[in-house]
């Protein structure tokens, strides 16, 4: 399904282009990667409620990688698409071992791992605006989430 | 337990340990606190540990999974568990993730946690 995205979009992302590159190969690298991603969203004006939503999401996705993969990179920009309207991108990407079946590591509650509540990437996609994932079986996984500012 | 082995100081207040939380929870912090949240139970034999999270910015499915856990162990020493002082963000995201903190008695404040058990 997600097959011939992954081809073109998903998978020639360039680090150079986000704010914050942060390479995930030790438990530590997950509360690093929620930290830059919390004070990203703080200096990018969003509100503390969406500011916790956007930490909370990469540290599910930095443990996604640690955990299947062992190592990966999350990597964070603003983007301006119209004024004063900021968007949060976050993109996860490893070359672990991918994903199987994509719809059923997306369903609630569904795991491989002993300790988890298999909440973690259906807790991102109802965390996040927008959420896209391309993953391949022996060549990895990439998922790619993103949050508008919202003005109150 | 040695000093060392803590990485959240505790108080004990009549026969319930209160556990201010304020460091940022990672995946290695939390599991050495439920470490020691099981030893002092056993060695301070309180019937309640009341854990205060209002200086906690982000909880997510890992530290939910682990302090539920650490609440049924708990459970199992005679030891009732309480989370109070959950962040309003906080409480967003975990409702919105549909996290329900299974095993943990949920308190407004440290008063109505203390009133609880």
């Amino acid at each position: 399904m997600e097959g011939e995205r992954d081809k073109r979009g998903l998978m020639d992302i360039q680090e150079e282009d986000f704010d914050v590159v942060v390479r995930i190969s030790r438990e530590d690298d997950i509360a690093i990667a929620r930290q830059m991603a919390k004070q990203l969203a703080q200096e990018a004006g969003f509100s503390l409620a969406d500011v916790t939503k956007i930490a909370t999401a990469v540290s599910e996705l930095a443990r996604n990688i640690y955990r299947y993969a062992q190592t990966g990179v999350i990597m964070i920009r603003k983007q301006y698409q119209e004024t004063n309207n900021p968007t949060v991108q976050v993109v996860a990407v490893d070359r672990g071992p991918g994903i199987e079946d994509l719809d059923l590591a997306l369903r609630r509650g569904y795991t491989t791992h002993e300790r988890s509540l298999g909440i973690g990437l259906s807790g991102v996609k109802r965390l996040m605006d927008s959420f896209e994932i391309a993953s391949k079986v022996g060549v990895g996984t990439t998922v790619v989430v993103e949050k508008r500012r919202r003005k109150f | 337990m040695r000093f060392e082995e803590r990485v959240v100081p505790t108080i004990k207040i009549g026969d319930c340990l209160l556990v201010p939380i304020q460091i940022d929870l990672d995946d290695r912090t939390v599991e050495q606190l439920q470490a020691q949240l099981l030893a002092e139970i056993q060695e301070k034999r309180v019937r309640a540990i009341i854990l205060d999270v209002r200086m906690v910015d982000v909880i997510d499915s890992y530290i939910s999974y682990t302090l539920s856990e650490t609440a049924a162990m708990a459970r199992l020493m005679g030891c009732q568990a309480v989370i109070c002082g959950i962040q309003p963000a906080v409480a967003l995201t975990l409702a919105q993730m549909g996290i329900e903190l299974r095993n943990l008695m949920v308190a407004r404040d440290l008063e109505h946690a203390l009133a609880l058990v």
